[in-house]
């Protein structure tokens, strides 16, 4: 654990709710971050698997003001502290795409289990897929030795 | 109280478990220590709902991000690719993606054919029998028949799922006339050796909680200790020793308390892989034998460090695919710019594979293709690309460099205060010309497949996942550190078992013919072992 693990910095959910709206606005049939309600649900979650992102956040909020804030600024603010960038753009990802609402609409249910018939190559072996590339012939090099 | 193996093996990973199954299999009294741990399955991320959080800290492919106790500092600002792997027993391998091809025969020739690099002092067909048997014990998935290499025995069990990505690119490359096949992995298609099969989660490249992805500590280990081997796990080897006749005599050890021990062997086998087994090497120098470090005359070890630059290209389809889903291990492969063609401006090729995109983080945060969109437009790049894509992994042959190499840091240490490996590495212009040729083919191969919309992203610095040639295998002791059967040339009782070996790196994935080259140097030590010298 390092020094930024152990921070206790106060992360000021208000104004990070407040960024995450420019940043994950309502468009293209999405909701807003905080019409998902991703801060709000998520950040207790978040910055509890990532408490090392606390302090880096804690910064990116002290240095952007919302009330003049763009996108175009956070583009900015990449060259001028990468890793509170880093940490704010995480931890707005990741408590927009952990709402079931907008895993909904984009269509992930997460990483799930399959199953599957280990033999259903037969099928397209049998239907030809592979015979132009046999059709071809070796395609590897000969060498000495 | 100390006891003396037959053999000391350090390094737990891919050819360290190879190694000491089977001689342990052969009778003798192996011993390995091991830095890291077993592996809990059940603390694997990739069930969990944090898993793309977890991918970029604790489950970092870099030990220098995961920065674990067990994992040793590696020191890459002069270097244009960063080093990554795993330290527990089973390696690496319990992060890699588990795609298993063989080399080529004209990888082991690159001299006399291309007139570049050098030669191995062994041939394609020495590995064959090795290839197989490793490829049984694994539990191999794949289609025999690919006219890309000779003819070989089947693999175990049948090829995974194409998906429909795989499926896509297959009919694309079926309409260029290129190059495709199943690719083989090391990853359960069928239940095997009391194993599960493959459920596709894609999530194999931070660990494989069903056990299917093959890994030492499931498929090795537990054999090699119910031989009588004697795995010592948060072992943290320091310097091999060396007694007078000049022969190595074991290895110094700290536990995880930093308290010293000595384990004394007949015969030392390394398999820290390419940048551990340097870094031991060098760490071992000793005034009387060996000032430049441990079987270092030719003064190589270290150097021609390969890493095979890496570039991946990601292409979208109008439509769902669900490309976050299936094994990362790869679905299909295509060598048709693997060969050397006196046609373009470079020599050699490299070979692709086609690997899923993953989860929203990485498409929106990538680690490979694509750039971050905020505001609007990132709702609209999500609609078009989020569970559309696919992309092909290049892996490049990479020529060996002298310059390119590991030292010891003189300043950064591990948490045991010992000194950390430096990589200096560049990516040459040679590289650069063939990595170019090969991100506009793939781009292509993605548009003939359906694509929409495609991207590179080229020779991406987190990808050192390859390390190769640090104490490289040639019959002369001038210009080479161990000989075709992987022994020292200085040194008559020290093997390397790791890639570290690899006399040039071909441009695919190792880890199949580490493991070939680990078995086969076991095998070769049990029907010499009358021959052996060892310490009095
Ligand atoms: C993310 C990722 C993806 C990959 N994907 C693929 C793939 O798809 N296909 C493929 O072929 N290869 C792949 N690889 C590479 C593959 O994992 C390695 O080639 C392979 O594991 C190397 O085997 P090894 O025995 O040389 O070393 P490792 O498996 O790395 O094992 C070395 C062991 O030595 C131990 N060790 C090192 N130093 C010391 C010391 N001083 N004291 C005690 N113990 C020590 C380490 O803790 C480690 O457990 C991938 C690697 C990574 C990181
Ligand atoms: S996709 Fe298959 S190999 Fe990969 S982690 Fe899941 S079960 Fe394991």
């Amino acid at each position: 654990m390092t020094a930024a693990d152990r921070s206790s910095a106060v992360v000021d959910i208000a104004r990070l709710e407040e960024l995450a709206d420019i940043m994950l606005p309502a468009a293209h049939g999405m909701p807003s971050a905080s019409e998902a309600g991703a801060v709000s649900l998520y950040i207790d979650e978040v910055l509890g698997w990532r408490s090392d992102l606390r302090q880096p956040l804690a910064e990116a909020l002290a240095a952007l003001d919302p009330t003049t804030f763009t996108v175009e600024a956070l583009s900015a603010f990449l060259s001028e502290d990468e890793a509170a960038y880093a940490a704010l753009t995480t931890v707005v990802a990741a408590c927009y795409y952990l709402s079931p609402v907008v895993r909904d609409r984009i269509g992930y249910p997460g990483q799930v289990a399959k199953t599957y018939d280990p033999f259903a190559y037969t099928e397209w072996v049998a239907d030809g897929l592979l015979d132009p590339v046999v059709e071809r012939g070796p395609i590897w090099r000969e060498a000495p030795g | 109280m100390t006891f003396r193996a037959d053999v000391l093996i350090i390094g737990a990973g891919a050819s360290g478990g190879v190694a000491a199954r089977h001689l342990a299999e052969h009778g003798f009294d192996v011993v390995c220590l091991e830095q890291g741990d077993w592996p809990d399955r059940s603390s694997f991320p990739g069930t969990r709902p944090d898993w793309e959080l977890a991918i970029r800290r604790d489950w970092a492919m870099s030990p220098n991000v995961r920065n674990r106790p067990e994992d040793y500092p590696v020191v890459h600002d002069n270097s244009d690719i960063e080093p990554l792997m795993y330290n527990a027993v089973g390696g690496s391998m319990i992060i890699y993606a588990g795609t298993w091809p063989r080399m080529l025969p004209s990888d082991l020739r690159v001299r006399t054919l291309d007139g570049v690099a050098d030669d191995w002092p062994i041939a394609y067909r020495d590995l064959v029998p090795y290839y197989d048997a490793i490829d049984r014990q694994i539990g191999v998935s794949g289609l025999a028949g690919d006219p890309a290499y000779p003819p070989h025995d089947d693999y175990p069990l049948p090829p995974l799922p194409l998906g429909v990505a795989g499926g896509r690119v297959a009919e694309g490359h079926n309409r260029l006339g290129w190059h495709w096949w199943p690719e083989p992995n090391a990853i359960l298609s069928a239940p095997y050796d009391g194993r599960r099969p493959c459920v596709q989660r894609g999530v194999c490249t931070s660990g494989c909680a069903e056990g299917a992805k093959a890994s030492t500590d499931l498929t090795h280990w537990p054999k090699a200790t119910a031989a009588g081997a004697r795995l010592i796990t948060g072992a943290r080897v320091s310097r091999i020793t060396i007694g007078p006749q000049g022969l190595a005599t074991g290895a110094v050890w700290l536990d995880s308390a930093s308290v010293e021990h000595h384990q004394e062997a007949d015969v030392v086998i390394l398999a820290a892989n390419a940048v551990g087994t340097a870094r031991l090497l060098l760490l071992s120098a000793d005034e009387r034998y060996c000032p430049d470090g441990l079987a270092n005359s030719s003064g190589l070890v270290g150097r021609r460090l390969m890493m095979h630059p890496f570039s991946v290209v990601t292409g979208w389809w109008d439509d769902q695919v669900e490309g976050w889903q299936g094994h990362f291990g790869a679905s299909i492969t295509s060598y048709e710019f693997y060969e050397t063609d006196p046609s373009r401006e470079f020599v050699r090729g490299a070979k692709w594979a086609l690997s899923p995109v993953g989860g929203p983080l990485n498409h929106i945060l990538p680690m490979r293709a694509g750039n971050e969109v905020w505001g609007p437009d990132h709702h609209a790049l999500m609609g078009r690309t989020f569970g559309r894509g696919a992309s092909w992994a290049i892996f490049g042959e990479d020529l060996p460099e002298e310059s390119n190499r590991v030292d010891l840091d003189p300043d950064r240490t591990d948490s045991h205060g010992i000194p950390a490996p430096r990589v200096g590495y560049r990516i040459s212009d040679h590289s650069r010309r063939l990595m170019a040729y090969q991100e506009d083919r793939a781009t292509e191969s993605l548009e003939a497949s359906g694509c929409q919309e495609t991207a590179v992203a080229s020779m991406i610095p987190y990808s050192g996942w390859h390390l190769m040639g640090t104490a490289r295998m040639g019959d002369d002791p001038a210009s080479s550190v161990v000989n075709s059967r992987q022994q020292a040339h200085d040194v008559a009782n020290l093997y390397i078992a790791d890639a570290s070996v690899f006399v040039t790196s071909s441009g695919v994935n190792p880890t199949c013919t580490i493991t070939a080259l680990a078995l086969r140097t076991a095998d070769l030590l049990v029907q010499r072992r009358r021959e052996q010298k060892v310490p009095a």
